[in-house]
């Protein structure tokens, strides 16, 4: 498979001024990122945040331009573009944000908003942009005189779905979504999640998933790149990262999730300001394997299938594989069947 | 068993809107022992925090009020907020006042209701500010919540809260504003001290894994009603409501299959049409003509109820 997007050595700083203007310093929010999202992949690119998931999603469709580093699209240096030209690719990469409430424009109705795309990017012959829109509709679950309606008409899962239609609307090859689940109740999470995954297997869609929610990653990702303040510290192949995590931090995240008994925080203490992360390895303060080379030297992502950034990663014992408290067994399966039958 | 802190009998809550009234929560009734933690689940606008406001007296005075909340056996309206029972909100920034330091807010607790002199609720409020494992608390209680991450944060709204020892304090999503490794510390906290205290907890949370790790005991909620009740390990073990069966197959798990999530239809119902009868009905893979009455809560087994006329739904795999 080739790579539809590469990020290479991704730099990006926020200055940070204080009421008067004067710079008060930077916050890295992505530090030395590098990362390849092959054709039809879906990778996740998970932290807590602060973590700087968010602003790499952002770089990588540049809508904020890098202070280093280089993001190519299908081959193309997208930092080389015109303004036309970016304009143009833009057809073909699409995000979609977790607040449906604040993403669709309140005074569109649902036709224009999902027609917009198609116009701008010439994808739909004049005239017949309803009958497409009204394709889209139903493709995402709804009806297709919803056409006419307003955004306020709507709940949010159902918003949600308008703004997939419409970030689906240009045929993008690349899409990412950042926390697109996570405003959502958990039902309506789950048919949200099933209609995604539909579409990224029917449309052969590149997807990135930008998520705090590990349980939804599982369920989505193919890959998993793990992020902590700025950096990568985990990327691998998501049953290899949730059944044998290698960094500590990953470790530390997966058994923090709850749902796998009252145990003892993971974790003590805060993520560190990103404004002055720590010198050597950044999770060196919160880790309970450090040693005197970890505040020393900064560990690089090594280039391998499963990779950590962690010069203990050889070292540490075994990982505990995340094992939730076991519920209902075979006569909830059975139940539960009741409920996937009815939406195949 | 003890006496409980908290009974809710039939209670319900209206609130009048343009459109007509809204009963927001519709005949709910639970008890709460001293020290158990029940957690009441549901999805948004299932009545759960408005049920909660309700116990803390703190719903506005145009809503309309039915059934009886009783805490230690008299109305509750007598019990004395702050010190009997408090509360903890999801958003400690909007709940502490950015004006005082962490340590007066939770002296102020303690002077108000345990009249002590300033000096000495100071001294315990930093006290209990390392209680609630606060590093340096002593400096930490000068500083003001902007000052403080949102875990600190939340961790002043616990000790406020549990300053004066309250027999009941109720927990309206405590972390979900957090991250989920500063969630993992609330939440081992909220349960270490609830121990040492022997304070009784009311956790509402739509999180199905804080409520196995942590609750004794749990409450379903759905447009409005409870729909399920019972001791966690038996709500989890074996569920008996269809809407309690669909939420534990809609949320995505860490570990084993990854198939298809069991995805519950629809949406719920609007408020202001709600359906005839069960209310889960028009969203529900096992309904039958009957649902168009309204079930009660049936005893499906010792402390274990469920409001389904095919509950227990065992016998619906049988069939």
């Amino acid at each position: 498979m080739s790579a539809l997007l590469e990020l290479r050595d991704l730099r990006k700083l926020f200055p940070v001024r204080d009421a008067l203007g004067r710079a008060r310093g930077a916050v890295r929010a992505v530090d030395s990122v590098s990362l390849s999202v092959a054709e039809g992949e879906v990778l996740a690119i998970v932290g807590e945040s602060g973590c700087g998931k968010s602003t790499l999603g952002r770089l990588a469709l540049r809508l904020i331009e890098p202070d280093a580093g280089e993001v190519r699209f299908g081959g193309e240096d997208l930092r080389a573009l015109s303004p036309a030209a970016l304009r143009a690719r833009r057809r073909d990469m699409q995000l979609i944000f977790q607040d449906p409430f604040a993403s669709l424009d309140p005074r569109m109705t649902v036709e224009a908003a999902i027609a917009e795309p198609m116009r701008l990017h010439g994808v739909v012959p004049r005239g017949q942009e309803s009958a497409k829109v009204a394709e889209w509709l139903e493709r995402v679950g709804l009806r297709a005189d919803h056409a006419r309606r307003w955004p306020h008409e709507f709940s949010g899962g159902q918003r949600q779905r308008i703004a997939i239609a419409r970030a689906l609307a240009s045929g993008p090859r690349l899409v990412i979504g950042d926390e697109p689940v996570s405003a959502l109740d958990v039902s309506i999470q789950a048919q949200v999640v099933n209609l995604l995954q539909d579409l990224i297997r029917d449309l052969g869609l590149t997807f990135v998933l930008i998520s705090h929610d590990l349980a939804v990653v599982r369920h989505i990702a193919d890959r998993v790149a793990v992020m902590y303040l700025g950096r990568i510290v985990e990327l691998g192949e998501t049953e290899q990262v949730f059944a044998r995590p290698k960094h500590p931090y990953t470790r530390a995240l997966l058994a923090a999730v709850p749902g796998q008994g009252a145990k003892a925080p993971p974790l003590a203490g805060d993520v560190p300001s990103p404004m002055a992360p720590p010198a050597g390895c950044r999770f060196h303060t919160r880790c309970a394997h450090a040693v005197a080379l970890c505040r020393e030297a900064d560990p690089l992502l090594p280039s391998e299938a499963h990779a950590a950034a962690c010069h203990l990663a050889a070292e540490l014992p075994p990982a505990v594989a995340p094992h939730e408290t076991e519920t209902g067994g075979e006569r909830l399966r059975r139940l539960q069947a009741f409920f996937t039958q009815g939406n195949a | 068993m003890s006496t409980p802190v908290l009974v809710l009998d039939n209670l319900s809550v209206g609130f009048a809107t343009d459109r007509g009234l809204v009963r927001a929560v519709d005949g709910v009734s639970f008890s709460v022992a001293p020290g158990r933690m029940l957690a009441v689940v549901g999805e948004s606008g299932c009545g759960k925090s408005v049920t909660a406001l309700a116990v803390m007296g703190l719903l506005p005075a145009s809503a309309e009020l039915g059934g009886r909340i009783l805490f230690d056996g008299r109305d509750a309206r007598e019990a004395q907020r702050g010190r009997d029972l408090a509360m903890v909100f999801q958003e400690p920034m909007t709940s502490l006042n950015p004006a005082f330091t962490a340590g007066e807010q939770v002296a102020e607790a303690l002077r108000r209701h345990r009249g002590l002199a300033p000096r000495a609720a100071f001294d315990a409020a930093v006290e209990m500010l390392d209680r609630a494992h606060i590093p340096d608390a002593a400096r930490r209680a000068r500083q003001y919540p902007h000052q403080l991450s949102g875990g600190m944060r939340q961790r002043v709204m616990i000790a406020m809260a549990l300053a004066c020892r309250p027999r009941l304090l109720l927990c309206d999503e405590p972390t979900t504003a957090l991250d989920v490794t500063v969630q993992a510390q609330i939440m081992a906290l909220l349960d270490e001290l609830r121990r040492e205290t022997g304070t009784a907890v009311v956790l509402i949370t739509h999180d199905l894994g804080v409520v196995a790790d942590r609750a004794d005991d749990v409450a379903v909620m759905y447009a409005g009603r409870v729909v399920e009740a019972a001791p966690a390990a038996q709500l989890f073990g074996t569920p008996q409501h269809p809407y309690t069966v669909g939420l534990l197959g809609a949320a995505p798990r860490l570990a084993g299959r990854r198939g298809r999530l069991a995805s519950i239809e629809g949406t719920v119902p609007d408020p202001l049409a709600l359906p005839p009868g069960c209310r889960f009905a028009p969203r529900c893979p096992f309904a039958v003509a009957r649902c168009q009455e309204a079930p009660a809560l049936a005893c499906m087994a010792p402390g274990h109820s469920a409001a389904c006329w095919r509950a227990p739904l065992d016998q619906v795999l049988a069939a």
